[in-house]
């Protein structure tokens, strides 16, 4: 099973990319918090290739059930200048109060809500892969 | 689960306690909504509000960032904030933000208004 999306930069259409990690997680037997984190990473990868893509965004879903453990593969690709995922903010919520911007949560929520997380960004292209493993611990 | 436009209503729980019901996508435009409704009940004289998600199952780290800062003004008037019928993961992106260390979170509604109005048949 795979699924790609191309979505347009217009409000809320990365709902559409998280409506197809329900189905697509559901389909795969996933328990149905496990493809909520799922969506919510989704979601929060959609939101910054909308923001720093600044274009078409690519979405592709798709099962990996010959892995060694098998899982939900999501790829987010974008179009923008790219950045260093080494020295990109890491957020913690530990003084979250009494910032001035509380924004810039959304590579940390993908990293702790998936399973394994990859970020590959050079100019012109950056590609973020997450999985969920099918039996992921509760 | 993908409902976009959020429902949002409030109403007084008792004397000083504001109740808030959210259900949809809590985005920016429902962050903001949760807000609007958080600042008409404090207006009412609410210092301490329940905000309860049944109802909600998908979130973004924006909508979060407004409910963080109901939070900052509700302390900035000594009062103080809770949930109650998070999802699992909700309730896990709240704790990774640092919501539920300043807030405190509830199982359902019955559970929060028996702990914070001591009559859970309201």
């Amino acid at each position: 099973m795979e699924v790609v999306l191309h979505l347009p930069v217009v409000p809320n259409v990365e709902l559409v990319a998280a409506k197809a990690v329900e189905t697509l997680g559901s389909a795969l037997g996933m328990h149905q918090t496990h493809v909520e984190a799922a969506s919510v990473a989704m979601v929060e990868a959609c939101l910054n290739a909308m923001e720093h893509g600044g274009g078409t965004v690519t979405v592709r879903l798709r099962e990996e059930i010959n892995a060694s453990r098998p899982c939900l593969l999501i790829e987010v690709e974008d179009h923008g200048q790219g950045f260093d995922p080494a020295t990109a903010p890491k957020n913690s919520p530990s003084g979250v109060l009494g910032r001035s911007s509380k924004r810039g949560w959304g590579l940390t929520l993908i990293r702790e809500l998936m399973d394994e997380v990859q970020i590959q960004s050079t100019p012109g292209k950056t590609l973020v892969s997450m999985r969920k493993y099918v039996e992921s611990a509760p | 689960m993908n409902e976009e436009r959020i429902k949002v209503s409030r109403d007084l729980m008792s004397d000083g306690v504001g109740l808030i019901a959210a259900a949809g996508y809590i985005n920016n435009e429902g962050g903001q909504a949760i807000a609007d409704a958080a600042t008409e009940l404090m207006g009412q004289g609410c210092k301490t509000l329940l905000i309860d998600l049944d109802g909600t199952r998908i979130i973004n780290s924006i909508g979060v960032s407004i409910l963080l800062e109901i939070l900052e003004k509700l302390m900035d008037e000594k009062g103080t904030l809770a949930f109650c019928s998070l999802t699992p993961t909700i309730s896990k992106t709240f704790e990774i933000m640092g919501l539920v260390q300043y807030a405190t979170v509830y199982p359902d509604r019955e559970a929060a208004q028996a702990a914070i109005i001591g009559d859970p048949s309201v």
